[in-house]
């Protein structure tokens, strides 16, 4: 028996300790790692882990317990804290019980086995080339660089007769390079995302890093107010879209009155001509699978169509109080799986995609006569209910008719994601995936935007 | 343990490296959350596992695994160090672990009432009344509730002698409420934690917390854009944690230090405050919620002077900080769990009280802002930039607070607002909550301070 297949044996096992129903979720992983820490390579590890997430009902009371799994005892141990936990939590009494679909197949290109099989060594050789590649300029260094790949896999099942199974790789980079001096730093970073290694360019991606630190170096301080056209790099705006419209689409937030669209089915939310869909097919996606993490089949789904929302993400417990179709219950985030087997599964968008336009990142600065290129704010937060935001930038650049002009910094991008939506001016042709902060669920594929409405406001 | 820790530090022994280490744990929390009066979920975790480490000529190899076996382990050892080995020949610059005594301690955890001696029933209450305190008004459109309690175990043994063991348990209660009228629609929260056991959220009136976040929420409805621009600011002890906490903290971490990353390298006895400006880290703090008995590498728990009355006095160290810089050891080598790294991490950081009551601070403020609770903030160790925000504020108008404003963002550079402090509360406060380095690594910690006046730039609304 694989520690997987502890899965199917847990489902059994519940039942016979006096579940009326149960649904196990088991997942293995591998993470290999490589931290750079002033150019050199500080740390480099290789881990492993398997878990299990069971949840067991009786009547309308429903618990979860999750353990790392080593073997049957666990398993033991886990049935037996949730047998406990389940007399004493009060019902729901809206349970629906769990799925029983029984899922096979599988989406294209999610796992990479020569990325899976690179040995730790090999990793920090590509660490090392990217660091050596940021290194643009003599004063440029690169202090620090997170470098992960993960090969994990994972299967659900539960008394109904639902099954399914799915293995992916995630690869993860984030580097820091800074240029200048103490007294006067230029920081850039980068983080790159995708489920294989052929995917990163190493070179490219170090280069940026290095640009993006003398960039920052040689930006000057904004002293004025511009609230023309504001063009942003995928990667901090695909974390805003997350926060904004992974919510208002979630049928859990839905809901429970929490999504600022939950009455505006058929409604203007967006610009027309905007698409946003929900797209857990996608090949080589880094949230893609064919079965969701509580067991039922997933599904491309279009959400904002033209501009119109047209519908929301459901888990399985949502689709049933709502009238929706579930597949969107996931525990995994895409940064890394770890722990993904110690919380319950939830609503949640898996690779929310933004439809690409036609026009490449040039043509779009190209057509703008006054505003600003967005390319790295400090920290990408949204509220996630009313919209509103107040964002440091880190590299900006200013667009005079057509050209980027002088990098600029202390400044402050404010605005409002959902005004903004419905403001937008360009969707560049090029899809970048971008994710939530770490343990965040789902994932965003989309191109470089422009939108009308916000302004950058100069701190000096 | 002791077997599996034998059977690590063999192994280390035999591989001619320079230390070696191997770290157990046992991780067991429960969380209930209730949304809008209803269990959401009811979730028990135990993760149970071990990290070990070789340290050769600056390289650091790291092993961790699920398996408590002795083969596992082994197995583990020698690949942490196969890979210090094959690492320490990349050009590394100096680096020394500092000379450490064995040690051997065992600690209990100061816990007045364990949470496992209370039923899951009136801790589903406890969440649920927080939950149900909030339908104060048609308004509050959503509820939220959650309780929290985590029990840790941890080991650690070394190649110099050391084998120290402990507990580590912390509780939280808390709750958020989304209000909406017409288009507007906003939220509010407020939440307890600290280290020890279920006195902590006893402690609270889950009726008073439920009520407060639904008038705050509510508030926020009919609240006004702040003002924006550079203007005198008093910031809440929120707000003035996460100052210590994001900018002069994680730029005080060793590490940032050794790799020359922070803008606070090499100002050890410079001025970079006000004389009203004391900072300490401090994982000695009792019942706070980033206390440690030790570190993940087994130093013990430190109280570390950061700032004196305005001049810096020094850094957070590690084991490898320490020994490289040649300074104290602080016991801040964290790691979120077995299977990450160890970093220089923070704990209790904060701003030290000052003389000043906060009606006086209030009273002598002709013209504004108090900022009240904080939503997020952002480290930045390279350029000493300060980026917050709060979750709604009022402005202050010849000595008196007066309506409400949204949330903004509190901006600029955190020495510049230092020297500017001029005011500094006696009320003082630490709040709760999980730091992460970078993008990841979370460990819990709080952050706090006094009542602060100072001239800060605010935007956004």
């Amino acid at each position: 028996m694989t520690l997987l297949t502890l899965a199917d044996d847990a489902v059994k096992k519940a039942l016979a300790a006096g579940a009326q129903a149960a649904e196990a979720f088991a997942m293995t992983y591998r993470t290999k790692s490589v931290y750079i820490e002033q150019d050199v390579p500080k740390v480099a590890e290789e881990r492993t882990e398997a878990g299990i997430g069971l949840k067991v009902a009786v009547g309308k009371r429903v618990a979860f317990t999750s353990a790392s799994l080593e073997g049957q005892k666990d398993v033991r141990a886990t049935i037996a804290t949730a047998m406990k936990a389940v007399k004493m939590v009060p019902e729901d009494p809206d349970f629906p019980g769990f799925t029983s679909f029984r899922v096979m197949g599988k989406v294209e290109k999610t796992h990479d086995a020569k990325t899976a099989e690179t040995p730790v060594e090999e990793l920090v050789e590509m660490a090392l080339e990217l660091t050596a590649a940021g290194k643009v300029r003599k004063d440029v260094t690169v202090p620090k660089g997170i470098f992960r790949v993960q090969d994990y896999e994972l299967r659900v099942a539960n008394s109904e007769g639902a099954e399914g199974s799915h293995r992916g790789t995630l690869v993860f980079l984030y580097f820091t390079a800074k240029s200048g001096t103490r007294a006067r730093p230029g920081e850039g970073i980068i983080k790159s995302l995708g489920v294989s290694l052929s995917q990163q360019d190493f070179q490219a991606i170090g280069k940026r890093l290095g640009a993006r630190s003398v960039e920052n170096l040689e930006a000057s301080a904004l002293r004025e107010k511009i609230a023309g056209t504001v063009v942003m790099d995928p990667l901090d705006l695909g974390e805003m879209l997350i926060q904004t419209v992974g919510s208002a689409v979630n049928a859990e937030d839905v809901r429970r009155k929490r999504s600022p669209w939950q009455d505006k089915k058929g409604q203007k939310v967006a610009s027309e001509g905007l698409n946003i869909a929900d797209m857990p097919r996608l090949p080589a996606g880094l949230c893609s699978c064919a079965v969701d993490d509580e067991g039922n089949p997933t599904a491309d789904r279009p959400l904002v169509a033209d501009g119109i929302l047209r519908d929301f993400v459901h888990d399985h417990y949502n689709a049933a109080l709502l009238g929706g179709k579930g597949g969107n219950a996931f525990r995994r985030a895409v940064a890394t799986v770890e722990g993904a087997y110690a919380r319950p599964a939830q609503c949640s968008i898996s690779n929310l995609v933004v439809e690409p336009g036609t026009q490449s990142l040039d043509e779009i600065i190209g057509s703008v006569q006054k505003g600003v290129y967005i390319e790295k704010l400090a920290a990408p937060e949204v509220n996630q209910f009313s919209g509103a935001f107040a964002l440091e930038v880190r590299n900006a650049a200013i667009i005079e008719k057509g050209e980027l002009r002088d990098h600029v910094k202390y400044a402050l991008l404010i605005g409002n994601m959902f005004d903004g939506l419905k403001n937008v001016a360009a969707t560049g042709r090029e899809l970048r995936p971008s994710h939530g902060f770490l343990t965040a669920t789902g994932c965003c594929y989309l191109p470089p935007m422009a939108f009308n409405g916000f302004e950058l406001v100069g701190q000096k | 343990m002791r077997e599996l820790a034998k059977s690590a530090l063999k192994v280390f022994e035999k591989a001619g490296i320079d230390f070696g280490d191997i770290r157990t744990e046992e991780r067991k929390s429960t969380t209930i959350r209730i949304a809008n009066e209803q269990l959401q979920a009811l979730s028990s975790v135990v993760r149970k596992g071990f990290s070990v480490r070789a340290f050769r000529r600056g390289a650091w190899g790291y092993s961790s695994g699920t398996s408590l076996t002795l083969d596992s382990v082994k197995h583990a050892a020698e690949a942490a160090a196969r890979i210090a080995r094959a690492n320490s020949t990349k050009g590394l610059p100096r680096a020394s672990l500092k000379n450490i005594k064995p040690m051997k301690k065992n600690l209990k955890p100061a816990v007045k009432i364990d949470p496992a001696n209370i039923g899951l029933d009136e801790k589903t209450e406890l969440a649920m009344t927080v939950s149900r305190a909030q339908r104060t008004d048609p308004k509050v459109a959503s509820t939220f509730a959650i309780y929290g309690e985590w029990d840790y175990a941890f080991e650690v043994a070394n190649t110099v002698g050391t084998d120290v063991s402990w507990r580590e348990m912390r509780t939280r209660i808390g709750g958020q409420a989304v209000a909406a009228e017409g288009g507007k629609r906003d939220f509010a929260y407020d939440f307890t934690d600290g280290t020890g056991g279920y006195e902590i959220v006893k402690a609270v009136d889950p009726n008073e917390m439920g009520k407060t976040i639904a008038r705050e929420a509510i508030e926020l409805l009919t609240a006004k854009k702040p003002p924006s621009g550079m203007m005198t600011v008093i910031t809440d002890p929120d707000i003035s944690g996460l100052l210590a906490h994001e900018v002069m903290g994680h730029a005080s971490e060793g590490d940032e230090i050794t790799k020359r990353r922070s803008f606070l390298t090499d100002i050890v006895g410079k001025k970079v405050g006000s004389p009203l400006v004391t900072m300490y880290d401090d994982g000695t703090y009792p019942a706070a919620h980033g206390t440690i008995p030790f570190d993940c590498e087994g130093t013990p728990g430190h109280k570390t002077k950061i700032i004196d009355r305005g001049i810096y006095a020094g850094y957070m160290h590690s084991l490898e900080t320490s020994g490289t810089l040649k300074m104290p050891l602080t016991g801040n080598g964290r790691a979120e769990n077995y299977s990450r790294r160890v970093w220089v991490r923070m704990t209790n950081t904060y701003f030290a009280p000052g003389d000043d009551k906060f009606d006086e601070i209030v009273e002598e403020t002709k013209d504004g802002l108090l900022t009240h609770k904080s939503i997020s903030g952002m480290e930045d160790p390279v350029g000493g930039g300060f980026q917050a925000v709060a979750l709604m504020g009022h402005l202050v108008k010849n000595g008196e607070i007066g309506p409400a404003v949204r949330g903004m963002t509190l901006t600029g550079k955190a020495l510049e607002i230092l020297k500017s402090v001029d005011m500094a509360s006696r009320e003082f406060k630490l709040s709760g909550g999980f730091c992460g380095k970078g993008e990841e690594d979370y460990v819990p910690v709080s952050s706090g301070g006094p009542y602060m006046r100072s001239k800060i730039i605010v935007g956004g609304g």
